[in-house]
């Protein structure tokens, strides 16, 4: 290969890389730098330079792609200030919105099938794509409010900007409330209904079975209800926030959970027969019940992974001391 | 803490800051009389700054486009080259910013001329 033919390979290199209406001008000016500083290099030496002399300047002046960057359009996809609060909406969109949702949707066919592996294979085969997806929405909106954000950026109040937490948040008390009564009375409901009871027995003589996981997890369901509704009580009593009675919920939620994904692989927990049911009449009563029963169970994790969230982000603005004042003027 | 790495990267990412806005002002105070890239690079580089090919020719294409400079193809030494020479509004802008650039480093002389006080001083 000679000298020349290992330039104009490297300005071949750098071609498709520049602004296509400047390529020729640019091209013609790196050349004349380029057989300039060569000139000057054999002039020193007294020679032409070797090829490996030659290939050492350009390596030197760095890759074609290098090269030609400095010559493209500094463009961004997202402005960096922007870009704590992209990662905040992934994080939430991805963890705690999509991921739910997927958990919620494959579940059920998961769990009733007799080789849970090759179910969840095929489910993620199904749904690989689906992140990817939501992460270019979320990139594009960023994207697009990037474009156009001068025209609303400089446009805010001072006095409109939201409130400071309290340094020790006031809990809302009707939804500790609520969460007592209904939490004790679901507790005595179970404690009295449902003591060695192995089935409902309507007047018409229809059979509501209960499946004998109900009867060997009473005592744990009787414990969870009971507990769930002295914290709410606890919660209601004192509502102002602090770190223990964050913990102690996420204990809950977390034994509550995990409660839910046991029972989830239980296949039926009800029966029904009656005298006067036809058999494939009792039949879709019983996929109605246990269908209902499945995204009752289903939807707890869900519900609870949303106060896990809400109990973590509490803990972590603690953490932070970011509900403390900032500034006192005198 | 930073280890000599990350310290030496941060000092080449300042450096750089640094250098960005100065190189501007020198290759437009350079092209008072016409010249062709390597031989501006070569000026600049006998004058005590060094300006890197891949800096420098990006940067003569932008400030020609912003006005600042005009250039011509010409032949020279029977070769082609691109002869630059700054425009009437780059002299103008040239002299507004050397008018900054002397008013920053008064300033910095004068902050860099206080002697540094410790924190613990600072408490007495």
């Amino acid at each position: 290969m000679s000298n020349s033919e290992l330039i104009n390979r490297y300005l071949n290199a750098v071609r498709p890389w520049l602004p296509r209406k400047q390529q020729a001008d640019i091209l013609a000016e790196l050349a004349e730098d380029l057989q300039s500083q060569i000139e000057e290099r054999e002039s020193a030496a007294g020679r032409t330079l070797t090829l490996d002399e030659l290939a050492a300047v350009l390596k030197q002046r760095g890759s074609p792609l290098r090269v030609a960057s400095g010559y493209l359009p500094q463009e961004r996809l997202i402005n960096p200030a922007m870009l704590p609060i992209y990662f905040l909406v992934l994080r939430v969109v991805l963890l705690w919105v999509l991921l739910p949702i997927l958990i919620l949707v494959s579940l059920a066919p998961i769990v009733q099938s007799g080789h849970p592996l090759a179910a969840s294979l095929r489910f993620l085969a199904a749904v690989w794509q689906t992140p990817f997806f939501v992460i270019g929405i979320i990139t594009t909106i960023f994207f697009l409010v990037d474009r156009y954000q001068d025209r609303w950026v400089d446009r805010w109040d001072p006095r409109k900007l939201p409130r400071v937490p309290a340094s020790h948040p006031q809990m809302q008390w009707h939804n500790d409330f609520a969460g007592f009564a209904f939490g004790s009375a679901m507790a005595f409901f179970w404690a009295v209904t449902m003591w060695h009871r192995s089935a409902f027995v309507l007047d018409n003589g229809l059979r509501i079975g209960l499946v004998r996981v109900w009867g060997e997890l009473y005592w744990l369901i009787l414990v969870l209800t009971a507990s769930r509704a002295a914290v709410n009580l606890y919660c209601f009593l004192r509502p102002a926030w602090n770190a223990a009675r964050s913990w102690i919920r996420l204990a809950l939620d977390g034994v509550e959970i995990a409660f839910a994904m046991v029972l989830l692989k239980v296949p039926n927990w009800v029966e029904i027969s009656g005298p006067k049911v036809a058999p494939a009449d009792a039949s879709k009563l019983v996929g109605l019940a246990n269908g209902a029963m499945q995204l009752a169970l289903v939807s707890i994790p869900v519900i609870l992974a949303f106060d896990v969230y809400r109990q973590g982000r509490l803990l972590r603005r603690a953490k932070d001391g970011q509900s403390a004042p900032i500034l006192t003027l005198s | 803490m930073h280890t000599n790495g990350t310290r030496s990267e941060l000092f080449e990412n300042l450096r750089l800051e640094l250098r960005r806005g100065c190189l501007a002002v020198a290759v437009l105070g350079q092209l008072g009389t016409e010249l062709y890239g390597y031989a501006i690079r070569k000026a600049l580089s006998d004058q005590g700054l060094a300006i890197d090919e891949n800096t420098l020719y990006p940067l003569l294409r932008r400030l020609e486009s912003q006005g600042l400079l005009v250039s011509q193809w010409r032949e020279e030494d029977k070769r082609n080259k691109r002869f630059y020479r700054i425009s009437p509004a780059g002299e103008e802008v040239l002299a507004s910013l050397l008018a900054e650039w002397r008013q920053m480093n008064s300033a910095l002389e004068r902050i860099l001329a206080v002697p540094a006080v410790s924190p613990e001083e600072q408490k007495q």
